[in-house]
């Protein structure tokens, strides 16, 4: 199927569009990270509907709308978005491959301080991985971290 | 779009109308059904891209279309007579934490049913 002109058309009209027309897809990547170290390794799970969205292209605007938002979110005397055009009128990212697709995940949904700098320091602070490598039971969740395994 | 229809009002037959805008602006934003045992998967959503788990009971949810501002309105239910809360992370306005909170422990505790719905003005 393909997707419509939908440059300029709100993105909530595009996400009800693939609402109706797109199957969910279940990706079996999950993305580990540590972003606080008070706190247990947490998980991200890619969402079906978004990720059918970004595999069918032509919906979702481009990463670097969202940051340009938590830009404008993160000034002291924030109160609501004026730039919220920019998701709606900024022309949408073509289909993605699901590796690409978890990458701009990563970018969106991940804090930037662990992306950006995953690999730098004693240990890593993020990792890509299949379903079937995370622990089967929940047992410990709150203890969970990245393996040090993986530093090497 | 294949069709489109352009209303300001909806008249029912009784001649009693209603501004389409008090539609929209009451519809769910966003909203989410998802399994919080074993590894969190979502049942259905809409406009969510990732849910991440924090921990036990520990979820935040992210959007894909922003809303306008954080003061938005997230109900969340998961049964079993659990208070459910904001944790102290402030939502944002792509992103909500929420705690499956048991009264009756005192403590976060995963649940299969986890329903959120999130209403306000998107960005």
């Amino acid at each position: 199927m393909n997707t419509p002109e939908f440059q300029g058309t709100h993105l909530w009209d595009r996400l009800c569009w693939a609402k109706e027309c797109l199957e969910p897809y279940q990706s079996d990547y999950r993305v580990v990270f540590e972003d606080s170290i008070d706190e247990c390794a947490k998980i991200l799970v890619p969402d079906p509907n978004w990720m059918a969205c970004a595999l069918q292209g032509g919906i979702l605007p481009p990463v670097w709308v969202y940051h340009e938002l938590a830009k404008d979110e993160a000034q002291p005397d924030f109160k609501k978005h004026t730039r919220g055009y920019l998701l709606h009128e900024t022309e949408p990212m073509p289909a993605m491959t699901e590796e690409e697709a978890i990458e701009y995940l990563i970018m969106k949904d991940v804090p930037q301080s662990v992306w950006q700098t995953w690999d730098e320091g004693n240990r890593p602070k993020m990792a890509i991985c299949k379903k079937e490598q995370l622990p089967s039971t929940r047992e410990w969740r709150n203890a969970w971290r990245i393996s040090d395994e993986l530093a090497a | 779009m294949a069709g489109k229809i352009i209303a300001d009002t909806l008249e029912t037959g009784a001649g009693a109308d209603i501004s389409t805008s008090y539609v929209v602006n009451g519809s769910a934003k966003a909203w989410i059904n998802f399994n919080g045992t074993g590894t969190i998967a979502s049942r259905d959503s809409f406009s969510v891209s990732s849910i991440s788990d924090n921990g036990t009971g520990d979820t935040t949810l992210t959007f894909s279309n922003a809303f306008n501002n954080a003061d938005y309105v997230l109900n969340y239910t998961n049964g079993y007579g659990a208070s459910t809360l904001f944790t102290s992370t402030a939502p944002t306005t792509t992103a909500a934490r929420i705690l499956g909170y048991a009264t009756t422990t005192g403590t976060n505790q995963d649940r299969t049913y986890n329903l959120v719905a999130l209403h306000g003005d998107l960005a």
